[in-house]
């Protein structure tokens, strides 16, 4: 059921292991995930690399229940019940989707401060995919 | 440029049909379409043919518009498949319609076909998500009902929007399904059995999702010159207008608006010469219950934030001043992907001329209507709209 390829991830380790954005040289404003041109002025491509800090706020959410997840989400279904996404606004400006982890779905609130840390996304193909999840930010505010 | 008209409009029922493949689907629609057609129907003019697809049951990928129009008799022509997610029949429809303008043929099918129901749930999952976001929102762990649940849930943040609002789309929306034929759920349900359903995405419960389906439907486009030939009272495609938007919902500028639907609309309404407050009857694309609330206000019948407020007030009933899904909706009549727009545009073809099959479900007197087509989570969004 490969629908993200190895090579196809491994050409996007940068993004999810690092966070890695683009500061826009014409605009200044911060593209994450990656664009081939400037999101906010669609008139540049050229950007410097910006290591994003991680943080951010919970811009919404959704727990995934029963018939709501992915095939290749079904194991962390079944072994842990309804999971929470958010979609984050990162402090440099940029939303991202990601789930949340380290947290009970309950607690999960609107606006409340995450950091982004580095865990086990799944298994395809034998291989275990990393990339990023939002954990509670407990120093943010 | 051609002025542009509709004279035919058919429909195969909408639902699981275990012995019904893409090819007899497409057929029935055909069959349904070419006998609505009043008088002198050759398909010996029709030179050219769109159907809207997605996944065909997972077995013809390629080629798959050549197959459906050589197995209804229509082999030798300018066949394309149209593929645009959820609103691939929208597009197929707005396709025939450029080709109709432009003068390079006369006589056009519309059409989309889809067969959902022969892969098992799991496998629907697998390919219905991938019209999503594949990068990020896939591998967030969500499908289609996690995108429109984010986006619920920001709308009911943002603007208090309640959770009986969702429901009340649910409802109504199968009250219309109730009496159409063709509906996959032509039964009614209650708000509070809508409300308490069980959760699939929360906010969105499995009352707010539309089904899954297989179905087919079929539309005769030609130049308004010879329109008269073929019927009185054909139906004229006075606006139309398309838009993309960033696939993924998190590069959005605003969670909580369609931008598609708003540039969509804009340019619909700008070329037919209307505004909102003309259109009667709108079909518009409510894959899950928010998607509805959000086709109200970015389509212009009510402010940003309203929509709430507007289901509640009924004027989305199907006597209300603004009747919105008399089909029953995605929700209720069914969502077999590439043949929901041009479905969509076979209910109005009915609801204008006058010849809904149930007169319950019938809009009175009305001669502007509107649909709207979109595409996953508002990738892709097409709106028509016609006249009498
Ligand atoms: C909502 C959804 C998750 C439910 O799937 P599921 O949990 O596998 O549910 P099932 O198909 O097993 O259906 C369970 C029961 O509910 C009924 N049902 C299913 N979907 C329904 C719906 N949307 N409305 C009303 N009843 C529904 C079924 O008929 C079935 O009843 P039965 O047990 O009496 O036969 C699935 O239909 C879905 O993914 N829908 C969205 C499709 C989609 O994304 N389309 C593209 C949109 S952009
Ligand atoms: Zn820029």
């Amino acid at each position: 059921m490969a629908h993200v390829s190895v090579p196809m991830y491994w050409r996007t380790i940068p993004q999810r292991y690092q966070m890695m954005g683009q500061k826009c040289k014409k605009c200044g404003a911060v593209n994450f995930p990656p664009k081939g041109v400037c999101k906010y002025c669609n008139a540049s491509s050229e950007f410097e690399e910006l290591q994003l800090s991680g943080k951010g706020k919970v811009h919404t959410f959704v727990l995934i229940g029963a018939g709501g997840a992915p095939p290749e989400f079904a194991d962390q279904m079944k072994a842990g019940g309804s999971y929470p996404v958010a979609i984050v606004e990162l402090a440099e400006g940029p939303k991202v989707i990601g789930q949340m982890t380290d947290v009970n779905p309950k607690d999960v609130k609107m606006g409340m401060p995450v950091k982004a840390e580095l865990k086990k996304i799944y298994t395809e193909e034998g291989v275990i995919r990393y990339g990023f999840k939002f954990a509670p930010d407990l120093e943010g505010k | 440029m051609r002025r542009v008209a509709i004279v035919g409009a058919g429909q195969s029922k909408y639902g699981e049909f275990p012995e019904k493949g893409i090819k007899e689907l497409f057929f029935e629609a055909y069959k349904d379409m070419a006998s609505s057609v009043d008088k002198n129907f050759d398909p010996k003019q029709i030179e050219s043919a769109y159907v809207g697809n997605l996944g065909s049951g997972g077995f013809q990928l390629g080629n798959m518009s050549a197959l459906v129009a050589e197995y209804v008799g229509l082999p030798y022509i300018h066949t394309v498949r149209v593929e645009n997610a959820c609103a691939s029949g929208g597009y197929a429809l707005v396709a025939a319609v450029m080709d109709v303008m432009s003068g390079a043929h006369k006589m056009v099918l519309a059409g989309g076909v889809e067969k959902m129901t022969d892969v098992s749930g799991m496998k629907q999952k697998y390919w219905l998500g991938v019209s999503g976001d594949t990068e990020y929102e896939r591998l967030a762990g969500t499908t289609f009902a996690g995108l429109y649940a984010l986006i619920a849930h920001r709308h009911m943040h943002e603007f208090g929007t309640k959770r009986e609002h969702l429901s009340m789309v649910a409802v109504k929306n199968h009250k219309n399904g109730a009496q159409n034929p063709k509906a996959q759920f032509q039964r009614e349900i209650q708000l509070e059995q809508a409300m308490k359903a069980p959760i699939v995405a929360y906010p969105l419960n499995l009352f707010d999702c539309c089904s899954t389906t297989d179905g087919a439907s079929s539309l005769l486009v030609c130049d308004a010159e010879v329109a008269k030939q073929f019927t009185d009272t054909p139906i004229y495609i006075t606006g139309f207008g398309t838009s993309s938007d960033y696939l993924a919902i998190h590069d959005r500028i605003n969670t909580v608006t369609l931008e598609g639907t708003k540039r969509a609309s804009q340019h619909a309404y700008k070329m037919a010469g209307l505004t909102a407050k003309d259109i009667q009857l709108a079909e518009v694309h409510d894959c899950f219950t928010i998607a509805e609330l959000l086709a109200y206000e970015d389509l212009g019948f009510c402010e940003k934030g309203k929509a709430g407020q507007f289901i509640e007030e009924g004027h989305t009933k199907i006597d209300g001043d603004k009747p919105v899904n008399a089909s029953g909706g995605l929700k209720s009549k069914g969502h077999p992907i590439g043949s929901t727009g041009t479905g969509q545009a076979y209910e109005m073809f009915n609801q204008l001329r006058g010849t809904v099959q149930k007169p319950i479900r019938q809009v009175k007197g009305i001669e502007k209507g509107l649909v709207h087509n979109v595409g996953g989570s508002g990738g892709t969004v097409s709106v028509s709209i016609m006249e009498r």
